[in-house]
């Protein structure tokens, strides 16, 4: 029952995507400082955010998995860590564009929110290897789960160390005196923003039914008593 | 609305700046398109294990059908037969049950 209201959302997502990008390249004036080159700045700080809180909430899933031994939970936290590290792989590519933009390289390695960045998304692209090393399914979502915690953990420790660094480097447009964005570049801000939820949502959403039918069509094979159809995945949990 | 926005617009610049701009949308379309058209070859993948699955369900019905009523015409038939029906045995369906597992794969 995944599939449930994946239409809706799908169709909401869409909308959001679309209504994002036309206000970004019809509404939202251009940056005094940057220019045109800011308007990147609508789709990379959204996608950073989505994915660090996706990180979080995985973590949240793998405690709900702990507490109750339920599988369900692992596959959630799963998926979650999944996405995010998709969201992950557009958040450096798109932070490498702007960075060779603004500041004439690809990266900066003395940036501290860049390189943190890159330390997280480090941290969890280990969890797959770190995952499939286990055969047994029931420890592998045991510990896949308390990998999960921790890196969870230290997601937000991350960004409060960032934020307490003193660096004048990275724009910093959310800062709590002086600056800050004007109401349009706020509001295709906060539209992208949505846009960028939503869509983790729906692909969340998407990947957990499609294991759920996978794990369906598996548990239909065991009960018809059929020849398997090829290789079991031992990375990916089943939802049943 | 739409009057409003273009008249909002402002002028989309094509030098240095308009192509990284467009380099960074363009790599996220890219991702995007490339995890739908995974996901789509995942879907593919269990379509085809659902139509085998089908198709080894109703073998079996089949052979069941079959043994039963070659048990009682003749009441010499013996149970392992039954268990003896090949997976995606090569075989194919009669017209009547192609039709009737078309029927059932798209729900008409």
């Amino acid at each position: 029952m995944y599939g449930k209201g994946l239409k809706p959302l799908s169709i909401a997502t869409v909308v959001a995507l679309a209504a994002g990008l036309s206000l970004v390249f019809f509404y939202a004036p251009n940056d005094a400082d940057q220019g045109f080159i800011q308007k990147i700045f609508y789709l990379h700080v959204p996608l950073a955010m989505v994915s660090l809180v996706g990180f979080i909430v995985g973590g949240i899933f793998a405690i709900l998995h702990l507490r109750s031994e339920d599988s369900r939970w692992d596959a959630y936290s799963y998926v979650s860590i999944h996405i995010s590290v998709i969201f992950g792989v557009a958040v450096l590519i798109t932070g490498s564009i702007w960075a060779k933009a603004s500041w004439g390289h690809w990266w900066v390695w003395d940036e501290p929110t860049l390189v943190s960045y890159l330390i997280v998304f480090l941290l969890y692209a280990t969890y797959y290897p770190f995952r499939y090393a286990i055969e047994d399914r029931q420890r592998q979502a045991r510990y896949a789960s308390v990998f999960a915690i921790t890196a969870g953990a230290f997601v937000p420790l991350n960004f409060l160390a960032v934020r307490l660094a003193e660096s004048l480097v990275h724009p910093r447009v959310f800062a709590t005196t002086g600056g800050g964005l004007p109401g349009s570049m706020m509001l295709t801000f906060l539209v992208s923003l949505t846009a960028m939820a939503l869509l983790w949502v729906t692909l969340v959403k998407l990947e957990l039914t499609a294991k759920s039918a996978s794990g369906q069509v598996k548990r239909l094979r065991r009960a018809l008593d059929a020849p398997p159809a090829g290789p079991r995945s031992r990375v990916a949990p089943e939802v049943s | 609305m739409s009057a409003l926005l273009l008249g909002e617009t402002p002028a989309l610049p094509l030098d240095e700046a308009g192509k990284y701009v467009a380099g960074a949308y363009v790599v996220f379309m890219v991702l995007l398109v490339v995890y739908v058209a995974i996901m789509a070859i995942k879907l593919q993948r269990i379509e085809r294990e659902l139509r085998d699955l089908a198709s080894f369900a109703e073998q079996r019905n089949n052979n069941d059908e079959d043994t039963s009523e070659g048990a009682s015409n003749s009441g010499d038939s013996h149970p392992s037969e039954v268990a003896a029906v090949s997976f995606q045995g090569g075989a194919n369906p009669p017209a009547a049950d192609a039709e009737r597992s078309t029927r059932a794969e798209f729900d008409v």
